[in-house]
């Protein structure tokens, strides 16, 4: 008998409904096959199908099963299909009834009946809503993900027999309460706080600019200095994501697995720090069926790349797309794809490879081909697009040993505070326009009307430029950054001051 | 031979003797049993009408061990492939007389005391 049953496929960020068609013929060898471009993963649900069946003390039908997943001609990938090939079986040889309106089924099985949690279940109910299907069956451990999408019913399935159970009507299984976005979303604690980093005043107030305005930061300092300590302190002092964005990042999150078991929306900003040896295609995406990459990850969050001249040349330069357009096209045989990729890069480097250079206590033992050979990594294009550049030098010994009542410094969440007010500032701004939400998102066309440059640090600006001799991208970006400091200061106009302190990041401290 | 294999040797001519009977009873002539070269083996070389039929037999005590059908691989069918063709070279005089031929697959279930729980023939695999 044949028997379809509906589930879905991705490709990018995108979910394609498949139509999971299943036989079981009376006649011919027994035998079990699967055709419609089904990757190894896919192939391999024959054994999980089968064994979990017959572990739900079903007996697996004896006859010529062939499975034919449609499209045809779209490639299939994943575990997902278990479930919706289980279902068909035994909807096949009779075992279980299905739903009369259509519904969606997706995950994986384990060889118990069991049903594990899956990937991609977040994008699922999406294509759900989109589809007008009300029904969903998803495994348990992943259904908090669909529940926030709304006018769907999320069923949590734990097992084979339990799934029977319910739809012949003998034990109902409750669909999930659809959790409000609100509720999910919310503080979580980062893993430094800034007080905890002593000294470096200057380095804190360009992360605040930064978090504020969204901008790109370019750290340079002696090892050990608190380079990496200050970026993991980031995450502390961004904002909280709207929902907006917490749908987006989910979706990027639910694709690639990152979510985990129980989970639901991702609610903090991401903050993604890929080791120094990531190759290109780990770092922005990519693969025969392309996948997001780091920059993707990093999307509405901080791409934190430590050791930024040990990274790959052409991983560097990659980064030049996604940090002027924030996203990446990826053209590959299978297709091509668009993955979102705002992220505010914070990088840090050395001065030189033995990490000295210039430090008033130790000696550097670098020879001038060494440091030019280090320094020709970090490319005019990569650092025109960072707007904040930072010394961030060794810190005095003696002030290492502060008790926590001595410690004045400024706790994160009062950071945190002026951060957010900055970025309601921002959001009032640019309430009208299309896919901006922070100044350093701004287009050149929107500066002309938005800045509101005072006319003496409008001559400040020019003056700089001229002397300094600063490109035109570099012109935009410290209006930008400028824009971003006086709604710290809470100033409609950008003053002379503001100017001033955007070009004091911007204008690097060459030897 | 340990104990073992004898015992496995056994139960497999049993199996054809049990096909072979089964067969025979559905209007099947034998042609030979056992026929075996340098390539493999067949374990029943049968006629059916006015085509050669080249039968692989699959026996199982209990269900303990999974079905006889689940024995018949895909490695296992083109080995039988590779030496029912060459059969049809090597054994021309016999094979002359035939237009057609097939495999066919008999799978048989015992009860643990040797009587027949079922016994099932599948014509022409693929």
């Amino acid at each position: 008998m044949l028997t379809k049953v509906l589930s879905i496929a991705n490709e990018g960020l995108k979910g394609i409904e498949i139509e999971v068609e299943v036989n079981v013929a009376d006649k011919g060898f027994p035998g079990f096959g699967i055709v419609g471009l089904a990757s190894k993963a896919v192939e391999e649900a024959k054994e999980r199908v089968k064994t979990a069946i017959i572990n739900s003390e079903i007996e697996f039908p004896n006859a010529k099963v062939t499975i034919n997943l449609a499209p045809a001609d779209l490639p299939k990938d994943g575990s997902c299909y278990d479930l919706p090939i289980s279902v068909g079986i035994l909807a096949s040889i009779g075992e279980l009834i299905l739903p009369k309106d259509k519904a969606y089924f997706y995950g994986e099985l384990s060889l118990d009946g069991s049903l594990r949690h899956t990937r991609g279940v977040f994008l699922l109910a999406l294509l759900a809503k989109e589809k007008g299907i009300k029904k969903i069956f998803v495994p348990r451990m992943s259904a908090n993900e669909a529940s926030v999408v709304s006018n769907v019913e999320v069923y949590p399935i734990s097992n084979l027999k339990e799934l029977i159970r319910h739809l012949s009507g003998e034990k109902i299984i409750k669909p999930l309460r659809k959790i409000e976005t609100e509720e999910v979303l919310g503080d979580i604690a980062a893993e430094f706080d800034f007080a905890e980093v002593l000294g470096q005043e200057q380095a804190k107030r360009a992360l605040e600019i930064a978090a504020a305005g969204g901008h790109n930061v370019f750290m340079m300092g002696p090892p050990g200095s608190g380079k990496t300590m200050l970026s993991r302190a980031m995450s502390g002092i961004l904002p909280n994501l709207t929902e907006k964005e917490s749908l987006e990042v989910t979706k990027i999150y639910s694709i690639t697995g990152n979510i985990p078991p129980g989970g639901s929306l991702i609610r903090q900003r991401p903050f993604r720090s890929p080791h120094h040896t990531t190759s290109q295609v780990g770092l922005i995406g990519g693969g025969s069926n392309p996948r997001p990459g780091e920059v993707s990850l990093a999307h509405r969050g901080v791409l934190f790349l430590d050791e930024f001249p040990e990274f790959g040349r052409n991983s560097l330069e990659a980064l030049r797309q996604p940090l002027e357009d924030g996203l990446v096209n990826i053209s590959r045989a299978a297709g091509s794809v668009t993955f979102p990729a705002q992220f505010m890069l914070i990088a840090a480097a050395n001065p030189c490879p033995c990490g000295y250079l210039n430090d008033p206590k130790k000696e550097c033992k670098c020879s001038t081909l060494q440091i030019l050979n280090y320094r020709k990594k970090l490319s005019g294009p990569i650092m025109d697009r960072i707007d904040l550049h930072l010394t961030v030098p060794a810190v005095d010994v003696n002030n290492l040993m502060v008790s926590s009542q001595d410690n004045h410094n400024e706790k994160s969440e009062i950071i945190k505070k002026r951060v957010v007010e900055a970025r309601k500032i921002q959001t009032e701004r640019f309430k009208n326009l299309d896919r901006i939400h922070s100044n350093s998102d701004m287009k050149n066309k929107h500066l002309k009307d938005l800045a509101n440059l005072t006319s003496g640090a409008n001559l400040l600006l020019k003056q700089a430029v001229n002397k300094f001799n600063l490109s035109a991208r570099v012109y935009f970006r410290l209006i930008k950054v400028a824009r971003t400091i006086a709604d710290l200061d809470k100033s409609n106009e950008i003053k002379e001051n503001h100017i001033a302190e955007a070009l004091q990041y911007r204008v690097k401290n060459e030897d | 031979m340990n104990k073992n294999k004898i015992q496995n040797y056994k139960k497999g001519k049993e199996g054809e003797e049990i096909a072979r009977e089964f067969l025979i009873d559905n209007g099947f002539r034998l042609i030979e049993s056992n026929y075996s070269n340098n390539l493999g083996e067949i374990d029943l070389v049968m006629s059916d009408k006015d085509w050669l039929v080249f039968v692989e037999v699959k026996l199982k005590i209990g269900d303990k061990y999974g079905t006889p059908e689940e024995m018949i691989s895909k490695n296992k069918l083109s080995q039988i492939k590779r030496v029912s063709e060459s059969f049809l070279i090597l054994e021309f005089p016999i094979s002359k007389n035939f237009l057609k031929y097939r495999i066919d697959a008999v799978c048989i279930v015992l009860n643990e005391n040797k009587t027949i729980r079922s016994i099932k023939h599948y014509e022409n695999l693929y």
